[in-house]
């Protein structure tokens, strides 16, 4: 059973992982807490459904597409709303967010409708000596996995990676480099909407689409951001992990019902003990 | 600005949201309920409104009721049981409405009812299945529907005949699946069976990894599961995932609807249902309704479209033999009143408690909703054992 | 001025006299968003650390109070008080590891607090009901609870203004325009923060209480869901958070625009609820009340 459980945490922990990446580097590099990273997440499952379900595309392929379409979205929110608060206190970019989140879950409500939709592409499982090992989710982690190392490669050895480095380590510094920094808040915010909604068009084959999906997601990539360490972009790995691991093997303990608690306490925990994360991080 | 002005600003504010009393007239006889449009549950919610408005016409087509024509009041109570609350208010004491119908859902009848009884109007609630609602005291709501407790009845009852010894229950951690729970958990006691495994899981929950989990390792030879729609179908494909194999398995809400098999397609094969209705049961005039439904709001009807109608029905009946639409008179009739609609059997104990009304479980076979319990109902025998999922 | 207010609040007394049983229930519902986003005004407007879980003390206060009529027999207006005591623990337990830190990070933790209680509330079922929810012992007293709701709305907006006009608030104010100064200049920014936390839970959890208590029957997710946080907020953003009768004046109009607008338009509330907040953010951040101060000149304190 430990075994069985242990699997289901790793290929969970991949997909917080690669969504919790795209939060942390919003984070980082604009200091701004984007509350709307679960329904953008939510728009990219619908993204893949529609591809899915209208024009026949195989849902893996609709995962750069929903990637694609959300940059753009998260390029324009940034553009035209998110990029006023970057200068202001915290409060108004959490508050800002958070009316763009609700706006978009009523928004996907209205043109989708709260029925749910599902993407049966594939389903049921590899079985390896006694252990299940679940096809989509298999391939959705592989799919996280490899997006997560595009993006680190993309983050240490690309110009752009640098610059969105060196932004979030220092803005001033990095616009006396000669970085142009209101571009690359515009990038980042869209990079990070993309990985939210990759996250997004794998979860598409695995869960039920429904417009609230979101919600918990925006949740739980903060609690990765949170162990791992805020702005340190490979914490997001460490952390993703760690939450899969430790909401399975609760689950598998206590109750269902124990299990958000359980990382609820873990936050808490982290937040007192060791406040700049597992990997050590940037308080703020 | 005078001091007067605040004052008057403030009496108007309050007066134009709570408005002042209406004077009541003679015309339609206007029934008031509130249901859930939006919300969680807005699919449901909006069968059972098409079930009241097809009793609407229905009853209109042959003359209204009492000499007077039927007029439904309907507001969205977004599946909100204090908005509900706010709203029944609304039409008892402002809209002045003549009679009540029920929302849709157990816990917001739970809420609603204690506004009517307080105003002391006759609920008619045909869509709240939790027996605990009709077992306090109360004296104006009337249960059109089988009580939760009994929905899984048929899966337990098909298992012990065909001895099996070992069931799991889960369900979801809200009213009516925790009353199905249980009731699936007094079946399996009385008929000998040994319960392996139960847990109840939060409302919204997806993942059911660990769960299922746990439930492969205790091995049951059934697994019941009392759940909504999200949850059945969430349950059902990681079932597959796990590879967790039960000889049965059943589901409540949301199996006995369309969408279930579109969603899972060959993945809902060989799954139990339980439903309250079904248009190929016998009961007169079933498939002509049916097919009026079809015709009227170019859908299927669902058993709470069918539910909504009948209790509507019932509502009027009793007041056509009590001649009035004085609540305690309706009530006298309501207490007395057996009868038959599309929906089946009416009958209620001296708590408005429904005793007559069968439900009927059900098998997915070949894309088609199988009835095969009770036996005087079913169409058709069980494909047992169900088979491994990978060996389909 | 006074006697305007007096005035106001002499007709809100005589209501119930002449209002239908739905009127008198809005009007009280009027009163307790009055508390409710006064209530959150106190910590997230004048601190600036935002509470995205408040709804959390209300549901708290909630299954306290009920809890308390159900089954151990007490009086309504007791267990209210209770219904804040408990809210007040809650506050308590939360706020010591959570505003030690800035305040990012105690946002992201209120926001999973009340997703935790519902869970904690479903475990707990032997106490609480569980899913079940809780069923109070039928009384009509939606006219008395009227009053004490008005009671606690009235309180809530004197206990601001006592804040805003006082030293206390003040260094609430200086925490939330630049903590690091705040501290540099020795106010002890936690004790502060906290004594804002806790003042900020007691409205909610009383008005919880009252709730169970006016609607008879109660279950996890009708007391503990987002709506009710989303609505504080815009009410207090709308009105003007921190200031004194902002979120009176956004409660008021905004509960009767809702109740217009959403009777005919039930599927894009929340649509406008997010745009309004959008709105005010990036227009109007110190709500209506503060593009009127600044307007007329009227003091800071109002």
């Amino acid at each position: 059973m430990l075994g069985q459980v242990i699997i289901s945490g790793i290929l969970s922990g991949a997909l917080y992982a690669m969504v919790a990446l795209g939060l942390g580097l919003i984070f980082g590099v604009m200091r701004v807490i984007n509350i709307a990273h679960g329904p953008l997440l939510m728009l990219g499952s619908y993204t893949t459904y529609f591809l899915y379900a209208h024009f026949g595309i195989n849902p893996l392929l609709t995962v750069p597409i929903a990637m694609a379409v959300l940059f753009v979205v998260g390029v324009l929110l940034q553009r035209g709303l998110v990029f006023r608060v970057v200068d202001a206190p915290e409060l108004s970019s959490l508050l800002l967010t958070f009316g763009i989140s609700i706006a978009l879950v009523n928004l996907a409500q209205l043109a989708f409708t709260s029925d749910l939709r599902a993407v049966e592409y594939i389903t049921g499982s590899w079985l390896v000596g006694g252990l299940a090992f679940s096809k989509p989710r298999m391939i959705a982690f592989v799919f996280a996995a490899g997006v997560t190392g595009l993006s680190f490669l993309l983050l240490k050895f690309t110009r752009l990676g640098k610059a969105i480095r060196a932004t979030s380590q220092s803005r001033e510094v990095a616009m006396v480099c000669g970085v142009d920094v209101g571009r690359i808040h515009m990038l980042t915010f869209g990079f990070a909407s993309a990985l939210a909604a990759a996250g997004g068009a794998l979860l598409a084959v695995i869960v039920a689409i429904q417009p609230e999906m979101g919600g918990v997601w925006t949740f739980k990539s903060f609690l990765v951001i949170v162990l791992g360490g805020a702005g340190n972009y490979p914490g997001a790995l460490v952390g993703g992990l760690l939450l899969g691991l430790v909401e399975q093997v609760a689950s598998l303990f206590l109750t269902t019902q124990l299990s958000e608690v359980v990382a609820y306490v873990l936050l808490v925990l982290v937040l007192l003990v060791r406040p700049s994360g597992l990997l050590g991080g940037r308080q703020t | 600005m005078t001091s007067k002005a605040p004052a008057a600003l403030a009496v108007a504010l309050a007066l134009a949201v709570g408005g002042v009393v209406p004077a009541t007239a003679q015309g339609p006889i206007r029934i008031g309920a509130s249901l859930s449009l939006t919300g969680t549950y807005a699919k449901l919610g909006k069968n059972q409104h098409e079930g009241y408005q097809l009793c609407e016409k229905d009853l209109n087509a042959k003359g209204g009721l009492l000499g007077r024509k039927v007029q439904f009041v309907v507001y969205d109570d977004q599946s909100l049981p204090a908005t509900a609350v706010r709203l029944y208010e609304k039409l008892i004491t402002e809209d002045k409405v003549d009679a009540i119908m029920g929302p849709y859902s157990s816990p917001v009848t739970e809420a609603s009812v204690n506004v009517t009884e307080k105003y002391k109007k006759v609920m008619v609630a045909p869509l709240a299945a939790t027996t605990s609602i009709f077992k306090k005291g109360r004296k104006y709501i009337f249960m059109v529907i089988s009580p939760a407790e009994v929905y899984l009845e048929g899966l337990v009852d098909m298992a012990a005949k065909r001895g099996l010894k070992t069931l799991a229950v889960v369900n979801e951690d809200t009213l009516f699946s925790k009353a199905a729970a249980s009731g699936a958990l007094e079946q399996a006691k009385k008929k000998g069976m040994q319960v392996v495994f139960t847990e109840a899981y939060p409302k919204g929950n997806t993942d059911f990894s660990a769960l299922l989990t746990k439930i492969k390792a205790a091995n049951p030879d059934v697994i019941a599961a009392a759940t909504y729609f999200d949850d059945a179908v969430a349950l059902t494909r990681q079932m597959k995932e796990l590879n967790v194999n039960p000889k049965m398995y059943g589901v409540t809400v949301g199996g006995d609807l369309p969408e279930f098999y579109d969603t899972l397609k060959q993945n809902a094969e060989y799954i139990y249902g339980a439903t309250q209705w079904e248009h190929t049961l016998p009961y007169a005039g079933n498939q002509e309704w049916f097919e009026a439904y079809k015709k009227e709001f170019a859908h299927d009807p669902s058993y709470h479209s069918a539910a909504g109608y009948a209790g509507c029905l019932v509502y009027a009946e009793a007041a056509k033999r009590a001649n009035s639409l004085d609540a305690d008179k309706v009530r006298e009739q309501l207490l007395k009143l057996e009868m038959r609609t599309i929906f089946g059997d009416y009958k209620v104990d001296a708590d408005g408690f429904q005793v007559a009304h069968k439900m009927v479980t059900f098998q997915w076979q070949k894309e088609k909703k199988v009835t095969v319990w009770p036996d005087d109902l079913s169409k058709g025998k069980p494909l047992f054992p169900t088979p491994a999922w990978t060996g389909r | 001025m006074a006697a305007a207010i007096l005035s106001v609040l002499a007709a809100l007394a005589a209501y119930p006299v002449v209002g239908t049983g739905y009127g008198v229930r809005s009007v009280q519902q009027i009163f307790m968003w009055i508390a409710l986003a006064g209530s959150w005004n106190l910590i997230s407007g004048l601190t600036g650390y935002v509470s995205f879980g408040h709804v959390a003390f209300f549901g708290a206060g909630a299954y306290a109070g009920a809890i308390l009529v159900a089954s151990a027999g007490w009086p309504w207006p007791l267990a209210a008080l209770a219904g804040g005591a408990a809210a007040l623990v809650l506050a308590v337990v939360i706020g010591y590891p959570c505003l030690r830190l800035k305040g990012p990070y105690f946002a992201i933790s209120m926001l999973g607090l009340n997703e935790v209680l519902r869970a904690l509330v479903s475990y707990f079922e032997g106490l609480t009901g569980g899913g079940n929810g809780l069923s109070l012992p039928t009384l009509d007293a939606s006219v008395a609870i009227y009053y004490v709701m008005g009671v606690l709305a009235i309180v809530v907006t004197a206990m601001s203004w006592l804040i805003v006009t006082s030293r206390f608030g003040l260094r609430l104010m200086t925490i939330r325009e630049d903590e690091v100064a705040a501290e540099a200049m020795g106010i002890d920014t936690f004790h502060h923060k906290l004594g804002a936390l806790l003042l900020s839970a007691v409205g909610p959890g009383v008005a919880g209480a009252l709730m169970a208590r006016d609607q008879g029957y109660i279950e996890p997710i009708s007391v503990f869901p987002l709506a009710i946080t989303v609505t504080m907020i815009v009410m207090a953003l709308f009105g003007g958070k921190g200031t004194v009768f902002g979120p009176v004046l956004g409660a008021a109009v905004l509960f009767v625009a809702q109740e217009i607008v959403w009777a005919r338009y039930p599927y894009v509330h929340p649509l406008l609820f997010g745009a309004i907040i959008v709105g005010v953010v990036l227009l109007m951040p110190r709500g209506v009340l503060g593009l009127l101060q600044q307007r007329y000149r009227l003091p800071r304190t109002i």
